[in-house]
């Protein structure tokens, strides 16, 4: 299971390094959730990724946009080619996802705070049209400092939405700090219940067993649910995790090694990215 | 234009379960058809549009037609991000009708006015923004709304204005209400009625001035007013807008654009916020949009050369 989550993290690295900057820390937060739902919860068909009834999934902290490629590409969704064209121009993909340039992907998302209000759209309309497919949306702990995301809330609890399921991304960390120094805020959980959601929680966001656990369960009727999930931002490399630093920067010469040892990299890797670019 | 335009969608939403009606609690009188005859085709997101227009996205991306309807200054204003990120850049098949437009909410000042929201919509790629003048003419927005596949905006006046029209007419194409020779007068939306008068007065100076409606701000009739504009001695807009970025900066951008040369004269809100309140005819007045000023205006420009 460790050996899954140290391959996806490489994988996302070799495909960003290269870039001067990448949302590594704030991707490799969601590395297990993100796995889990594409290769164990969502209901989806590779070759008809438009399928009506397929789950919805949203990454409305988009620039953790390096997790779901690297998934899209894993469940066979988006080639090879595609993915190492990450931020690169021509026909490419980018450091936020946008369903323009991927299959598979709802909407763009990017500007923090829209993916849980599109999602709660979704949510209404499949369940108008009597569809089994649910709405996963995953937003991250800063993100959640919006005011329209708790307009979503509101909205979600009035519309009943028993088919939504958001995961925080809990890494008490955002762009430039600590949340509980940020706006001062400590614990959501009493937040959730006080809009009328269910709320569960991951108290390990980077074990997988749990992970599907909690995801798997039912939302209780009427209700939308929020997991939250305990996560490390930069989780898997040690001089990244828990370190506001890193949200959008690349390792140099010196800290590449760490990265190299503890992804099990090697030089022939790290040459074949730089040729890439 | 309100009755107009909730007798036009629920017209629509009667045959197609897909057409829903999406409010801010901001409803009308005329909300209690749907909530009477199609309680399950109205969804009221409360006092909180940025969310109703994200969901209004997500909703037309699983095949639903969403009518979203809320004071025009807090939808295009407030939701202008969301309108641009999950309406626009998907395209998605999102109407919007902007309840108010101008000047409408006349008692309640310069937060309740909307003036500046064609010059924001119109640069919005794959946005049609639509500017009716009377409510056949909202009527034939909503049904070109529904079968066009992609958002449009729609802005509609609340003011029990008058009908322009005998018969339905092409909302993409501008059109002649009052003929003339000698200017031509650009006009959108329900401000228009105020050109038409004014047209008259001028015609007892002896101004010829052709008055047409411009519905669509975005597309644009170019070729319309490139004719105007070749065979009149001048060229007058008028919009309940600020004259930076609506209407006026359109056609000024079409002349320069097409290398013509004409005088043009810019009628609106001159770059400041509307002032005054009163009933919409006194709002009017106090910011020089009524027959009155406009003629005035016309006929100032006129001797002082404006028109060669």
């Amino acid at each position: 299971m460790e050996e899954i989550g140290k391959r996806i993290r490489k994988k996302m690295f070799l495909t960003a390094y290269g870039q001067k900057a990448a949302h590594l820390a704030p991707a490799f937060s969601v590395a297990e959730i993100v796995y889990v739902l594409y290769k164990k919860i969502l209901k989806f068909d590779v070759k008809n990724p438009n399928w009506k009834d397929r789950d919805r999934f949203i990454l409305s902290k988009g620039h953790a946009s390096l997790a779901q490629y690297v998934m899209l590409n894993e469940v066979g969704i988006l080639s090879d080619e595609k993915l190492n064209s990450f931020c690169s121009p021509g026909n490419s993909i980018g450091g936020e996802v946008n369903p323009h340039d991927c299959p598979g992907i709802e909407v763009s998302t990017g500007s923090l705070g829209h993916g849980l209000g599109f999602g709660v759209g979704q949510a209404i309309a499949l369940k108008i049209d009597k569809s089994p497919a649910k709405v996963y949306v995953v937003v991250g702990n800063g993100e959640i400092n919006e005011g329209v995301v708790w307009e979503s809330v509101m909205a979600a609890h009035k519309f009943s939405l028993d088919n939504l399921v958001v995961i925080l991304d809990d890494n008490k960390i955002q762009k430039m700090g600590y949340t509980a120094d940020t706006m001062k805020i400590r614990s959501w959980k009493e937040k959730w219940e006080a809009f009328g959601w269910q709320v569960d929680e991951i108290k390990d966001g980077h074990n997988m067993d749990e992970i599907y656990d909690v995801l798997s369960k039912p939302n209780e009727a009427n209700k939308p649910r929020v997991v939250i999930a305990n996560t490390i931002k930069g989780k898997g490399v040690s001089i990244m995790e828990g370190d506001p630093n890193w949200h959008w920067r690349m390792p140099n010469k010196k800290e590449l090694g760490v990265f190299m040892e503890e992804l099990n990299i090697t030089p022939e890797e790290i040459e074949q990215c730089k040729k890439r670019i | 234009m309100q009755k107009a335009y909730l007798m036009a969608l629920f017209e629509l939403a009667e045959k197609d379960p897909n057409v829903l009606l999406l409010l801010a609690d901001s409803g009308t009188a005329y909300d209690e058809l749907f909530k009477k005859y199609l309680p399950n085709q109205i969804l009221d997101f409360g006092i909180a549009e940025e969310n109703m227009v994200a969901a209004a996205g997500g909703m037309a991306s699983c095949g639903k037609i969403p009518f979203v309807y809320t004071a025009s200054t807090f939808l295009a204003y407030r939701s202008f991000e969301f309108i641009r990120n999950d309406v626009c850049l998907q395209n998605a098949n999102v109407k919007f009708v902007g309840m108010g437009e101008g000047m409408s909410w006349s008692t309640l000042g310069p937060t309740h006015h909307t003036t500046e929201e064609l010059a924001l919509l119109r640069v919005l790629p794959n946005l049609i923004v639509l500017s009716p003048s009377c409510p056949s003419a909202v009527g034939q927005c909503v049904k070109f709304a529904y079968q066009h596949q992609g958002p449009v905006y729609i802005r509609i006046g609340m003011g029990g204005e008058p009908e322009l029209y005998d018969k339905p007419v092409d909302v993409l194409k501008n059109q002649t209400l009052k003929d003339g020779s000698d200017i031509s007068i650009f006009a959108t939306g329900s401000v228009i009625n105020e050109a038409l008068k004014a047209a008259e007065m001028l015609s007892l100076k002896g101004v010829s001035a052709k008055v047409i409606d411009v519905c669509a701000i975005s597309p644009f009739d170019r070729e319309n007013v490139i004719a105007e504009v070749k065979s009149k001695r001048g060229i007058v807009t008028v919009e309940e807008h600020n004259v930076v970025g609506g209407l006026g900066s359109i056609v000024s951008e079409i002349v320069a654009e097409e290398g013509l040369k004409v005088n043009l004269l810019k009628l609106g809100i001159q770059h400041g916020f509307a002032k005054g309140y009163g009933t919409l005819a006194q709002v009017r007045e106090q910011n020089g949009l009524d027959h009155n000023s406009i003629e005035r205006e016309i006929s100032a420009w006129l001797s002082n050369g404006g028109a060669k």
